[in-house]
Formats: C-alpha cells, structure tokens, sequence
C-alpha cells in the first residue's frame, strides 16, 4: 500500500517466558534464552512457591524492556495477574497467552480475545446501528 | 408540461446529485466491508493457529517428559539451566507499518539459530537471506545460461550447507546444558518447541493484524454513531 512506512524498531529481540518449568525449558531448548550481563534471565519458572508478586513483578519488568518483543504467558499464570494482562494494551511487547500441560487453551479467558468479543455482541451492534 | 419537464430535470438534476452522494457511501461501506472481513479473516487465523500450538506444545512435552525419564529427573530439569551471561540464539526482528495511529501493526520475523555472539551478521541469518534470495531470484534464473545457473545453484547449495552445520552447533550448544549425550526424545523435543516458536510468531503477527482491523473496524462504527 503506498505511503505505508515499515519503520524497523529493532534489530533484535528477544521473547521472554513467565510459564512452568517444562515449557520454560523446552524453550530454551530452542535457544531463546538470555541472561544479561547483571544475571537477569528473561524468563520466570512459574511453580508452586511462586508468588503473584514475583509473577506481577516478571510482567511489569518485561513490558517495560525495550529489548523484548514478544511474551509468552502460560494461561493459567496469566489468570493470576488477569487485571494487569487485561490492561496492557500495547502492539509491542505482545502478549501471548498459552496452554500448559494441565490447564488446555480457554478462548474465553484470552485477553485479545476478550477485548474484540465485544463486537460480536448483539447489544453492541444493534446500538451501534440505530 | 414545461413544468412537468422542469419537474422532470429538476428531479433527474436532485437524482445525479443523489448518486454522487451515493457513490462516497458506497466506497465507504465497501472498505468497512474489507476491514470486516480482514478481521474475521485473522481471528479464524489466530483461534486455528492457536489449536495447532497446543498439538505442537503437547508433544514437546511428551517429547520432554520421555527424555526425563530415559535420562533421569536430575539430568532434565531447570537447575542445570545456564545462569552466565549469554546472548539468545533464536531473536525476533520487529517492524512496524505506520500507516496511521489507531493501526500501529506490528511485524515479527523470527531469526532461528543465530550466533550467539551479539551484533554480527550469523550464519543463522544469512540462511534465511539466502533463502529468500533463492525465492526472489528464481524467476530471474529461468532466463540465465544453464552454465550460470549450475554455478549459482553450486554456490548457494555450498552456502546453505555451511547454514546447515552453524545451525547444528548451535542446537548442539543449546542440548550441551543437559549433559554431552543426550537422549534423541530430548532432540526431538527440540525440534517440537522450534516448531511451536515458528507457531507463535506467526500468531503474534495474526493477533497483530487482527488488533488493527478491530481498530479499524470500531472507529468505523464509531464513525457511523457520530
């Protein structure tokens, strides 16, 4: 489409993890881990000693990285944190809910999901339209 | 009868001016339309690629879990993971169409395997120029001498195989946290979550160009309201 600039943002990005130690692993596995030069991972192994704090914390940290591009966020962990996961609205990080072993993917729980159902809604429509 | 027929042009003058009224309308609503369509096109996308991840992620931790078990629990698990200073091998590269504030879309392109040492060009990288080089190029090659194209072919067979074996090293590297043999579940675990990233990606840009054609779509009905 003419006039639609592609401003590259970054040269290279990373994904940063907050799920449970297999899919943390299995990741890393596939080589996106980091650990910067202050030892700080872009990853947190979600278990059950972890803390809403700490998984809040993660979030916040990661969000506000400029280095990061994409998060994955197991589901069930995102539910914990559901308001902060709901209130971020940013293209960049983006913020991708995942399935974990025990708890499969719920569409109705997906924050992106959530914030277009409204359009499929028949109050909305019909309001918008009269 | 004149005031017939003044009715008459008057009525067709009142007609044109209708249709040219019309006709931005009806643009208008054929691009809603698209915005439309491009949104339930990408939602589609983004609840089926979501379905194919969690096959994918189920296997790898099948994968996984068979591999803890052939290698013991002590020998795969997140204690052993590197804590030293290291770069990712697998990044993104991000970018961004500007069309106008409310789309703001976002485009991530995975780059698997590159080398681990920070702000040079990789192997890994230059496998995947080369082979969008390869793509763009072909149609041009039809035309060359078959000589020309027997050594370009040479070249770029040569130039992926050095590809081939930077990005072997680098999946080796990565294994080598968990011991120097490891068992071919684990490899084959490796090979899931590769998958599952290149899944990811691809819904990272869907959920992306669905979030721009919701915008769209909503100013559109805002638009419509006001």
């Amino acid at each position: 489409m003419a006039g639609r600039a592609q401003i590259p943002t970054n040269n290279s990005s990373l994904i940063a993890m907050i799920a449970d130690e297999d899919t943390v692993t299995g990741f890393l596995l596939a080589g996106v881990g980091n650990v910067d030069l202050r030892r700080k991972t872009n990853y947190l192994i979600v278990d059950s000693k972890t803390t809403v704090k700490a998984i809040e914390d993660a979030f916040k940290e990661f969000t506000a990285k400029e280095d990061i591009a994409i998060i994955l966020i197991s589901q069930y962990v995102a539910n914990m944190i559901r308001f902060l996961v709901d209130s971020y609205n940013k293209p960049v990080p983006a913020i991708l809910e995942i399935p974990s072993k025990d708890h499969p993917y719920d569409p109705s729980h997906d924050s992106v999901l959530s914030r277009v159902k409204y359009l499929f809604s028949a109050e909305s429509v019909a309001s918008e339209r009269r | 009868m004149e005031e017939q027929d003044s009715e008459t042009q008057s009525s067709g003058s009142g007609g044109e001016e209708e249709t040219l009224k019309l006709e931005p309308e009806g643009l208008r609503h054929d691009v809603e339309d698209q915005h439309v369509l491009q949104f339930l096109d990408s939602l589609d996308g983004y609840i089926t690629l979501m379905d194919s991840l969690s096959l994918t992620l189920r296997q790898g931790w099948l994968e996984l879990a068979s591999a803890r078990h052939s290698m013991g629990a002590s020998r795969v698990n997140s204690a052993l993971l590197n804590l030293k200073f290291h770069s990712a091998s697998t990044s993104l590269q991000v970018t961004r169409n500007d069309v106008d504030s409310e789309a703001n879309e976002a485009n991530f392109t995975l780059c698997k395997w590159a080398s681990s040492n920070s702000g040079h060009s990789s192997a890994g990288e230059k496998f995947r120029e080369d082979k969008l080089q390869t793509k763009h190029d072909s149609p041009d090659l039809r035309h060359r001498s078959k000589s020309q194209f027997s050594d370009e072919t040479s070249v770029q067979s040569g130039a992926s195989l050095v590809a081939d074996d930077h990005v072997q090293r680098e999946r080796s590297k990565s294994l080598s946290v968990f011991g120097t043999l490891v068992s071919p579940k684990l490899r084959a675990a490796q090979l899931s979550f590769e998958t599952a990233l290149e899944m990811l990606v691809e819904i990272a840009n869907t959920r992306s160009t669905m979030l721009s054609a919701f915008n769209r779509v909503k100013k559109g009905l805002e638009d419509i309201k006001s």
